[in-house]
C-alpha cells in the first residue's frame, strides 16, 4: 500500500488540475479553493510519507509497463523525502498567496492549472528512480514554465519563448548526459547507477547532466531568462519556480549526480568546473543585482547569484560544502520566495515595482516590511540568521579548496548586503511618493505565507542544527555528510564568522557613505555603478552583450547569413546555370525540329545505320 | 477463347459497316467503349480459362495465339486506352453519327490489330498485326482532312515505310536462317548462328524498325505531328497505347522470348532510352501547345521504358512493364484532359488558356494526379515504376561495376524533376493562373459524362495502382512481373 502511495503526490495535483479545467469559468474563490485543497492534500501525503521513507533504502514503486529499459519506477528515500515536503509546502504557501494576488488578473484558471501541473511534475521529478521517467517530468516542468510565463503581462510570450529555448537547450544537454550515463551504467535505474568513473566519456556524461541540473536551478550561463521573467511573468510564478522549487529540484539532482551516480573526486576537472561556474555566477549576478532599479528584477538577479553558492558548495566535494550547499538551498528557497512575496505585496498595493516611484512604505505596510527585513538579513548573511550559518559552512568548504573561491563568496556577500540595503531603503524608507499615501497593508491570505516563511528563516538561524544535523546530514552518505556535527549556535571557525560579519558591516558602512554622498537610498551604490571600468561593463550588460541568448541569436543570424549565401550559389546553379543550359538545348533542338520530312528520314536512316553498324561490331 | 479478342472486334467492324445498321452506327462509340471495357475487365478477372479452349484461328489459319503475363498487361492497357478513346469520340463527333461510326470502325481495326499483335506467337503475324494497327493509325490521324492532320499522317506514313523496309528485310533474312517464323524456332536458329553477319543484320534491322515505331530519338520525327495534329480520340489512342504495342511491346517480346541475351542490343537500348528521356523532356519544356507538350513528354516517358528494358535484369523488366502500364494510364488521361480543354475552349494553345480549374474542377484534379504520377511523385503509380527502373540500374551498376549504369540512373532521377517542371507549368498555365482576356469558354459545351467517366476511371486506376503497388510487388502480380515472363 505504501508503494502505491508514492503515486499520490503526482496524481493529486493532476486530478486537481483536471478539476480546475472541468470547473471552467467558475468563480475565482472556487478555483483557488480547489487549488489550495489539492496543494494541501499533496503536502499532507508528503508529510505522511516522510517518516516511512526517511532512511537510505526508502520505498520503491515499480510498474513494468514497457520493456525493462523503460519501467516506470518511483522511489522515495531520505534525501528526496524532506525535499518533497519542502516543495509541497512552498507550493501550498504560494497558492495561498496567489489567491488574493491573482484576484482581478486575467488567466486565473490557466494559472491554477499550470501551478498544479508544476507541482505534479516536481513531485514526479523528485520521486523518479529512472532517468527516462525523470526526463519526462523534467520536460513537463519546462512546458508548465512556458505556460506560466506566457500568461503574464501582454507580450510575455517573447520571454516565455526565450526561457523555453534556453532551458530547452540545457535539457537537450541533459538528455545527452542521460544517454551516455545509460550506456556506461547499462541501466537507467537511478538507484543502480553507482559512482561511475568520471574519466573520458563518463566525464562528458556527468558534465552534460550537471548542465541540465544547474540550468534548471538557474545558474549562469543559462540564467538570462530569469530577469526578463521577473518583470513579465505573474509574480507568484517567480516565488514558486525560480525562487524555490527550481532550486530544490535542480540542486537535488545535482547532489544525486555528484554524490551517487558519479564518482566525483576533488581532483577532477568537473569539481573545478562546478566551483568556477558557481563563483562566477555569484559575482556576476550579484553585481547586476546591485544596479537594478526594479524591485522584482533586482530579486531575480539574486535568485541567480544564490545558485552560485550552492553549486560552489556541492562542487567542493567536501562535507562542509555539500551540506552547506544543501542547507543554503533550503534557506534560499525560504528567504527568496519570501522576498518575492514582499515584492508582490508592494506591487499589489501600489501598482508598481519601480524603485524610483516607491519609498516610505514601511509605516504603511509594517508586517510586510518586517518580513522583508528578516528575509533580507538572511540572504545577506547577517549573524544569527539562517543565511549566516549556511554561508559559514560554504566559506569553510570554499577556503579549503582555494582562496579565490572563498574571496568570491565573501565579495558576493558584501554586494548582496549592499543591494538589499539599497532595496529596503528605496522601497520602505525614505520619502513616500504622495500617490501612495492611501496604501494599506496586504490582506491576511497574503501575509500568512510571508510571515510563516520568515518565521522558519528565524528558526533555522539559531536552530540550524535542526536542519543540518537532523535532516540534511542523515540523508547523505557518510562520505558526503562528514563525521562531525556541522550545526550549532556557535560558529565552528570564529575567524571565518568574524570576516563574514565584517563583510556585512562593510556593506552597511558603504551604504551609509553612499547615502550621505547622494542623499538617496536608491542611489547609495551609484559609486560602484559608475566606477571607471565597471560602468562600461554595466552599460554593455544593459545592451545585452553578455546575454547568451542574444549572443546565440547573433550567431544564428551569422549562420543563417552564410546559409543564405550558400543558397544563392545553389540557386545560381539551379535557377541560372541549368535553366540557361536547358534553354539553349531546347532552342537548339527546336531549331532542328522544323517539320522537314527529309531531315527526319535522314535521321532515321543515319540512326539505323549507326545501330546496325554498332551491333555488327559489338555482337 | 483468345480468338474472341480478334474475332469480336472484327465482327463489330463488319456490323458497323453493314448497309442497314444505322441503329448500331448511332451507338458505335458506346459499343466500342463497352467492348474495350469488357476486355479490360475480363483480362483482370479470369484469363487462365481462355487458353485451354480449342482455337478456331489455329485450326483454320494456323494462327497460334498464346497468352503470357506480358500479353495480359498489354490487353489491359489496350482495353483502358481504347475505352477512353471511344468515350472521347462520342463527344468529339457529336453532330454526325455516320462520321463517328467511320471513326469508330477505324478504332476497332486498331483494337483488332493490337490484340492480335500481343497474342501471336510468330514473328510474321506480329509484323502483320503491327502494320494493321499502323495503317488504321494513318487514317485516324488524317481523319479530319485538315492540312496539319494530313501532314502529320504523311510523316508517320513515310517513316513507317522506312520501318517496314527494315522489318520486312530482316524477316526475310530470319526466314532464310531459321526456315520458320515461330518465336521458339527463331530463338533456336539465332542461338546456333554463332554470330553470323546475317543474324546480326536481321536483329539490327528489326530492332531499328521497332525503334521507329516506338518513336525513340533519333527515330522520333513523326511523333509530334501524329500526336498533336490528330483528332483528340486518336491522340489518346496513339499516345496511350498504339506506339507502345507496335514498338515497345514487340521489343520486350523479342528481348525476352526471341533474341538470346545480348549485351550489345541492351547497350543500344539504354543509350537511346536515356537520349530520348533527355531530348523529349528538354523539348517539352519549350512547348506552348498542350498537345505538343504531351507528345514530347511521351517520347521522354517511352525513354524510361526502353532504359529499363535495356538494363536487362528481371527487376528492370518488371519496372519497364509496370511503367508501360502506368504510361498508358496517365498519358491517356492527360490527352483526355487536353480533349476536354479543347472541347470547352476550342484551343490547346497554352498562351491563350488560364484559370480553367474553377470551370473544370474534375479535369483539373485528374490532370494534377496524372502529372504527379508522370513525374514520379509518391504514392502515385509512376513513382513505383520509376523507382524499380532506377533501383535496377543501380543494382546492375554495382554488380557489373560499370559507371554508365549510374549515369543512366542519375539521368532518370534528374529528368523526373524536369518532367515535374514542364507538367506543373502546363498545370499552371491551363488550370491555374489568370484568365486571358481573349479566352471565351464555349457555353454550349457543357461538361459531359463521356469525358468525365474516362477521366475518373483512369485517375482511379493510377491512384489505386500507386497505393497498391507494394502489394502488387509482393504478390508478384502480372502488372509487376518480378518473377518470370
Amino acid at each position: 500500500m505504501n508503494e502505491m502511495m508514492l503515486l499520490l503526490p503526482i496524481l493529486i495535483p493532476v486530478a486537481g488540475a483536471l478539476l480546475v479545467l472541468l470547473a471552467g469559468r467558475s468563480s475565482h474563490s472556487a478555483r483557488f479553493g480547489l487549488t489550495v485543497l489539492a496543494a494541501a492534500a499533496t503536502l499532507a501525503v508528503a508529510v505522511l510519507l516522510f517518516p516511512q521513507a526517511n532512511n537510505a533504502t526508502g520505498i520503491t514503486f515499480s510498474h513494468a509497463w514497457a520493456s525493462p529499459m523503460f519501467s516506470f519506477e518511483l522511489r522515495l528515500y531520505s534525501l528526496s523525502a524532506w525535499i518533497l515536503v519542502a516543495a509541497a509546502a512552498f507550493a501550498l504557501l504560494v497558492t495561498l498567496y496567489s489567491w488574493h494576488y491573482m484576484a482581478g488578473r486575467p488567466h486565473g484558471m490557466l494559472f491554477c492549472l499550470y501551478l498544479l501541473l508544476t507541482l505534479a511534475m516536481v513531485c514526479g521529478a523528485m520521486l523518479a528512480n529512472h532517468l527516462v521517467v525523470l526526463l519526462f517530468f523534467w520536460e513537463g516542468l519546462l512546458l508548465t514554465m512556458l505556460g506560466m510565463i506566457a500568461i503574464g503581462r501582454p507580450g510575455a510570450w517573447k520571454t516565455a519563448f526565450k526561457a523555453f529555448v534556453i532551458v530547452g537547450i540545457s535539457d537537450l544537454c541533459m538528455t545527452g548526459g542521460i544517454v551516455i550515463t545509460g550506456l556506461l551504467a547499462h541501466t537507467l535505474r537511478i538507484s543502480d547507477i553507482d559512482h561511475l568513473a568520471t574519466t573520458g566519456l563518463g566525464g562528458l556524461g556527468m558534465a552534460l547532466l550537471i548542465i541540465g541540473a544547474t540550468a534548471k536551478a538557474g545558474s549562469m550561463p543559462f540564467h538570462s531568462w530569469i530577469p526578463d521573467a521577473a518583470t513579465d511573468a505573474p509574480l507568484p510564478f517567480m516565488a514558486l519556480l525560480p525562487a524555490s522549487i527550481e532550486k530544490l529540484v535542480g540542486i537535488y539532482f545535482l547532489a544525486r549526480i555528484s554524490l551517487d551516480m558519479y564518482q566525483m573526486s576533488r581532483e577532477s576537472w568537473l569539481s573545478m568546473m562546478m566551483m568556477v561556474v558557481g563563483a562566477v555566477t555569484i559575482i556576476l549576478a550579484v553585481a547586476m543585482a546591485l544596479v537594478q532599479k526594479n524591485y522584482k528584477r533586482l530579486l531575480s538577479y539574486h535568485a541567480i547569484s544564490q545558485v552560485g553558492y550552492m553549486i560552489l558548495g556541492v562542487g567542493t566535494g567536501l562535507p562542509a560544502g555539500i551540506v552547506g550547499g544543501l542547507f543554503h538551498m533550503v534557506n534560499n528557497a525560504l528567504y527568496k520566495s519570501c522576498l518575492f512575496m514582499t515584492g508582490g505585496a508592494v506591487e499589489k498595493q501600489t501598482g508598481t515595482s519601480d524603485l524610483n516611484e516607491l519609498g516610505g512604505l514601511g509605516s504603511k505596510m509594517p508586517l510586510t516590511f518586517l518580513c522583508f527585513i528578516v528575509a533580507a538579513a538572511s540572504i545577506s548573511g547577517f549573524p544569527l540568521t539562517n543565511g549566516f550559518y549556511s554561508k559559514e559552512l560554504l566559506y569553510a568548504g570554499a577556503l579549503d579548496r582555494g582562496l579565490i573561491f572563498y574571496l568570491a563568496a565573501v565579495v558576493g556577500t558584501f554586494l548582496t548586503s549592499a543591494s538589499f540595503l539599497k532595496l529596503g531603503h528605496a522601497a520602505f524608507l525614505g520619502k513616500r511618493n504622495s500617490r501612495h499615501d492611501a496604501v494599506r497593508e496586504v490582506p491576511f491570505s497574503m501575509l500568512l505565507p510571508m510571515v510563516l516563511i520568515a518565521a522558519v528563516c528565524l528558526l533555522f538561524g539559531p536552530g540550524n542544527a535542526l536542519a543540518v544535523d537532523h535532516l540534511i546530514r542523515p540523508s547523505l552518505s557518510a562520505a558526503a555528510a562528514g563525521e562531525h556535527h556541522l550545526g550549532g549556535l556557535l560558529p565552528h571557525n570564529w575567524l571565518l564568522a568574524e570576516l563574514a560579519a565584517g563583510a556585512v558591516l562593510l556593506a552597511i558602512l558603504n551604504h551609509l557613505a553612499g547615502w550621505r554622498r547622494y542623499g538617496s537610498g536608491l542611489h547609495a551604490v551609484d559609486h560602484i555603478h559608475h566606477a571607471p571600468v565597471l560602468s562600461f561593463m554595466y552599460d554593455s550588460a544593459a545592451k545585452g552583450w553578455f546575454d547568451p541568448y542574444i549572443i546565440g541569436r547573433h550567431i544564428v543570424r551569422v549562420v543563417a547569413w552564410i546559409g543564405w549565401g550558400m543558397d544563392r550559389v545553389v540557386d545560381w546553379f539551379s535557377d541560372g546555370f541549368w535553366v540557361r543550359t536547358a534553354q539553349f538545348g531546347g532552342w537548339a533542338l527546336a531549331t532542328a525540329h522544323r517539320g522537314r520530312y527529309a531531315l527526319y528520314v535522314l535521321w532515321c536512316l543515319a540512326g539505323a545505320a549507326a545501330v546496325i553498324g554498332f551491333l555488327i561490331r559489338a555482337m | 477463347m483468345l480468338d474472341w479478342l480478334i474475332l469480336v472486334p472484327l465482327a463489330a467492324i463488319i456490323l458497323l459497316n453493314l448497309p442497314w445498321s444505322d441503329f448500331i452506327r448511332r451507338r458505335a462509340a458506346v459499343l466500342a467503349a463497352l467492348l474495350a471495357a469488357a476486355q479490360a475487365a475480363m483480362v483482370v478477372a479470369a484469363p487462365s480459362e481462355w487458353v485451354s479452349r480449342a482455337s478456331i484461328l489455329a485450326q483454320t489459319l494456323h494462327l497460334h495465339l498464346a497468352m503470357t503475363g506480358l500479353s495480359r498487361v498489354m490487353l489491359l492497357c489496350i482495353g483502358l486506352a481504347m475505352m477512353a478513346a471511344a468515350c472521347v469520340t462520342q463527344v468529339m463527333f457529336s453532330d454526325d453519327f455516320r462520321r463517328r461510326a467511320n471513326f469508330v470502325s477505324l478504332l476497332l481495326v486498331s483494337l483488332l490489330g493490337m490484340n492480335g499483335a500481343v497474342l501471336v506467337t510468330d514473328l510474321f503475324s506480329l509484323y502483320v498485326f503491327i502494320e494493321v494497327t499502323s495503317i488504321s493509325s494513318f487514317v485516324l490521324i488524317a481523319f479530319t482532312l485538315e492540312k496539319k492532320s494530313l501532314e502529320g499522317a504523311i510523316k508517320y506514313l513515310i517513316l513507317s515505310a522506312v520501318a517496314t523496309v527494315l522489318m520486312l528485310g530482316s524477316l526475310a533474312l530470319l526466314l532464310l536462317m531459321a526456315g520458320t517464323m515461330d518465336f521458339a524456332g527463331i530463338k533456336e536458329a539465332l542461338a546456333s548462328s554463332n554470330g553470323a553477319l546475317v543474324a546480326k543484320l536481321a536483329i539490327g534491322g528489326f530492332v531499328c524498325g521497332l525503334l521507329i515505331k516506338g518513336g525513340l530519338v533519333p527515330f522520333h520525327g513523326w511523333v509530334l505531328g501524329a500526336y498533336s495534329a490528330s483528332p483528340a480520340p486518336a491522340s489518346v489512342l496513339l499516345a496511350g497505347i498504339v506506339t507502345k504495342v507496335c514498338g515497345i511491346y514487340a521489343m520486350i517480346r523479342l528481348a525476352t522470348s526471341v533474341f538470346p541475351p545480348n549485351a550489345a542490343v541492351n547497350q543500344v537500348l539504354m543509350l537511346l532510352g536515356a537520349v530520348s528521356i533527355v531530348v523529349g523532356a528538354v523539348l517539352a519544356l519549350r512547348q506552348t501547345d498542350m498537345k505538343r507538350l504531351l507528345a514530347y513528354s511521351s517520347i521522354s516517358q517511352v525513354g524510361y521504358i526502353v532504359l529499363g528494358l535495356g538494363c536487362g535484369t528481371p527487376l528492370a523488366w518488371a519496372g519497364a512493364i509496370f511503367h508501360l502500364f502506368n504510361h498508358t494510364v496517365f498519358k491517356s488521361l492527360l490527352f483526355v484532359n487536353s480533349a476536354a480543354v479543347e472541347r470547352r475552349t476550342g484551343t490547346t494553345d497554352m498562351s491563350r488558356l488560364g484559370q480553367l480549374g474553377s470551370a473544370m474542377p474534375l479535369t483539373n484534379l485528374t490532370s494534377v494526379l496524372a502529372a504527379l504520377s508522370t513525374a514520379g511523385i509518391p504514392p502515385l503509380a509512376g513513382f513505383w515504376s520509376k523507382l524499380l527502373i532506377i533501383l535496377a540500374l543501380w543494382q546492375a551498376g554495382v554488380k557489373q561495376g560499370q559507371a554508365m549504369y549510374f549515369v543512366y540512373a542519375a539521368v532518370a532521377v534528374l529528368f523526373s524533376v524536369v518532367t515535374l517542371g514542364y507538367l506543373l507549368s502546363l498545370q499552371r498555365k491551363v488550370f491555374f493562373g489568370k484568365t486571358p482576356e481573349n479566352l471565351e469558354l464555349l457555353g454550349a459545351a457543357k461538361p459531359s459524362g463521356w469525358i468525365s467517366t474516362p477521366e475518373l476511371i483512369l485517375a482511379a486506376v493510377t491512384l489505386a495502382a500507386g497505393l497498391l503497388a507494394p502489394l502488387l510487388l509482393l504478390t508478384g502480380s502480372f502488372l509487376v512481373p518480378t518473377g518470370s515472363f
